[in-house]
């Protein structure tokens, strides 16, 4: 089963970064394998769509602001609220870019193999390479919850 | 005086809001589009290499980083005194071009399209891509993810995985093309010129076709008489990467033409006391609120404004598409906000043509790309037409290269005061006495969508259907009325 791990992000914009720094964690824990690829990206809707192509399963880490605690980790479906990546006002929404790769015979992994991961950002609107205390608190154990996604997880991890 | 707030996205913090007053009848008096300013951008960029601009103003937005990309290596070549060589511009302006493409397709097939092509009537559900598709054919849906997929993959050729470090370097770019690349461009560009020739015709045949949706871009409601700006080469044919910045009036005869170092004597803002948000207007005409008319300073920067501000097209395929589009809407200028849609599609047919021209230009695969830069650096600006208006990068530094100073205009800054009056009449449409008819909040959804106002510049990715919020308020703030679209969470 191919498999993307996709960080989405701002890498400067505080906060929103998180996605990213979550996969390079994934990227080191995993080291190379197979059918998995561990990458970074900053776009939704179509572009986001266009990433999931030729792959069976997706696990997308992104930031979010649904009102929980920060560093809260929220497990997300496709059909479920956007998070701050995953859509874009420019084109559409995830599920509609799915729809319009399917229709246009793309290989894409189905919504039940697509997982997003969320992490509850604290500050998204200020430029700075520096996370809230309480989202970088968070990169462990949203590493954590991806790896065991993906039945790695390490037995004294 | 109430107030009505359209906020597109309550629920993300720093959301795009849209303010509507009334009166004292209860009749609309005023509106104004917002949109959240990042913090400390400026901050961020101060005391770094000017040459990681490029680098860093690319990852504002997803949307049109390249537009970023190449509106900071112009502003480069100006803060440290180098003119790129010849093959430097032309592999710039061709990654450009190939961007610009992408960029209106994905604009109009999935914003602008579905108003029209599925119907401004149709129900919100429908009024998406996958309604395009279903109108115009399901061999659209390839045709739009091919157009895309080969825009990503040529960018990615040319300057690295999206738009990579140090492509755009002060004096020209980093890398060229050879041989076998070249042919590859120029193999996608021809397919991409067939492309728009298509979506021009689909827009023919659907919306031209269509009496109501002609009625719509050419009724009042979405009609402005403001001034258009627009970059231009030599001859005053629409360029999107050089040239001088000009602006006609409402009439369509030149103000002015100004090089982008000459920015600030062109353009002021104007401050309204109960906003953060400035509203940029040209100083020579000055500030007479968000109103029409050759006496109002409010201008246009959009694929519409280009097409007002120019003399034509530089391409043969584009330039008939002009003409048709002028004689068609009634002569030279349009005002009709609606359509920009049109516009965007007669750009994009000169972009597709453009690719061609460049990547069949014999000194395309030059390896004389850059100059590489002696002088002392110091102060510069660098201007190119992103895909939704002028975009203005301005740096200083000390004689070392480190930033003391970064101002951007982005595309939709410029566009707040006509955003604003888009969405004030089509509001004045629809209140009366007080009374909100229920097609407000899509007649407003419409009018902002023309200009794909670029949040991304501003803040992050929101929602892609708009969600929105309107409320009413009394007098004293109280709120008396609250409508909602696309609001889900």
């Amino acid at each position: 089963m191919r498999t993307l791990v996709l960080g989405l992000g701002n890498p400067i914009l505080r906060d929103d970064s998180v996605g990213l720094r979550v996969v390079r964690q994934v990227a080191a824990a995993v080291g190379a394998a197979a059918d998995l690829d561990v990458s970074e990206d900053y776009h939704g809707g179509l572009r986001l769509m266009e990433r999931l192509v030729g792959y069976d399963r997706a696990v997308i880490i992104d930031a979010i602001q649904s009102g929980a605690p920060p560093g809260s980790l929220i497990r997300l479906g496709v059909e479920d609220r956007p998070t701050q990546r995953s859509a874009s006002t420019h084109d559409v929404n995830l599920p509609t870019a799915l729809a319009l790769g399917r229709q246009a015979g793309a290989h894409l992994p189905p919504p039940d193999q697509i997982t997003i991961i969320a992490v509850e950002a604290q500050d998204v609107l200020s430029f700075g390479e520096t996370l809230t205390p309480e989202v970088e608190r968070a990169i462990p154990l949203a590493t954590q919850a991806v790896l065991q996604l993906l039945g790695l997880e390490k037995e004294s991890a | 005086m109430k107030r009505i707030s359209i906020d597109p996205v309550t629920r993300l913090e720093g959301h795009g809001k849209i303010d509507i007053f009334l009166d004292e009848k209860g009749d609309v008096a005023n509106a104004y589009f917002q949109i959240p300013e990042l913090r400390g951008f400026e901050v961020f960029c101060v005391g770094r290499q000017a040459e990681d601009m490029p680098n860093l103003t690319d990852r504002i937005c997803g949307v049109c980083p390249e537009a970023h990309h190449m509106a900071a290596s112009k502003a480069l070549d100006a803060v440290f005194h180098v003119e790129p060589p010849p093959a430097g511009k032309k592999l710039r302006e061709l990654m450009y071009s190939i961007f610009f493409a992408t960029d209106h397709t994905t604009h109009f097939y999935a914003l602008g399209g579905p108003d029209f092509i599925v119907g401004p009537d149709a129900p919100a559900a429908e009024r998406n891509i996958l309604g395009v598709v279903a109108k115009v054919g399901m061999e659209v849906a390839g045709k739009v993810l091919k157009m895309r997929r080969d825009g990503h993959n040529l960018i990615q050729l040319m300057a690295g995985r999206r738009v990579q470090p140090n492509w755009g370097v002060p004096g020209g770019v980093s890398r060229g093309i050879n041989e076998e690349q070249r042919r590859e461009i120029e193999l996608r560009g021809r397919e991409a010129i067939d492309f728009a020739l298509f979506s021009i015709q689909a827009f023919k045949d659907i919306v031209l076709g269509n009496k109501a949706y002609v009625d719509l871009i050419v009724g009042d409601i979405y009609t402005h008489k403001t001034y258009s700006m627009g970059m231009v080469d030599a001859n005053n044919k629409v360029n999107f990467y050089d040239g001088k910045v000009r602006i006609v009036d409402p009439d369509g005869v030149e103000l002015l033409k100004y090089s982008p170092n000459e920015y600030l004597d062109v353009i002021a803002e104007h401050v309204e006391p109960w906003t953060y948000l400035k509203f940029p207007y040209l100083k020579k005409v000055g500030w007479k609120g968000l109103v029409d008319g050759k006496d109002s300073g409010v201008y246009k920067a959009t694929p519409l404004s280009r097409l007002n501000a120019s003399d034509g097209m530089a391409t043969p395929k584009a330039q008939a598409a002009y003409e048709e589009f002028f004689k068609t809407l009634g002569g030279k200028p349009v005002h009709h906000t609606l359509a920009t849609h049109w516009a965007r599609l007669v750009e994009l047919l000169y972009a597709t043509e453009r690719w061609v021209e460049l990547a069949t230009d014999p000194e395309i695969t030059s390896p004389n790309f850059r100059t590489l830069p002696t002088a002392t650096p110091d102060e510069g600006v660098g201007i190119v037409e992103a895909p939704r208006g002028t975009l203005t990068h301005h740096y200083k530094t000390d004689s070392r290269g480190i930033l003391t100073e970064v101002n951007l205009v982005v595309g939709t800054t410029n566009n707040y005061a006509p955003i604003s009056m888009s969405v004030k009449k089509a509001a004045q449409g629809l209140i009366k006495k007080g009374v909100v008819n229920e097609g407000l909040l899509n007649m407003v959804e419409m009018a902002f969508r023309a200009y794909d106002p670029c949040f991304g510049c501003a803040t992050h990715s929101l929602p892609g259907q708009m969600p929105l919020v309107v409320r009413l308020l009394a007098p004293d703030g109280e709120v008396i009325r609250q409508l909602t679209q696309n609001l889900d969470g």
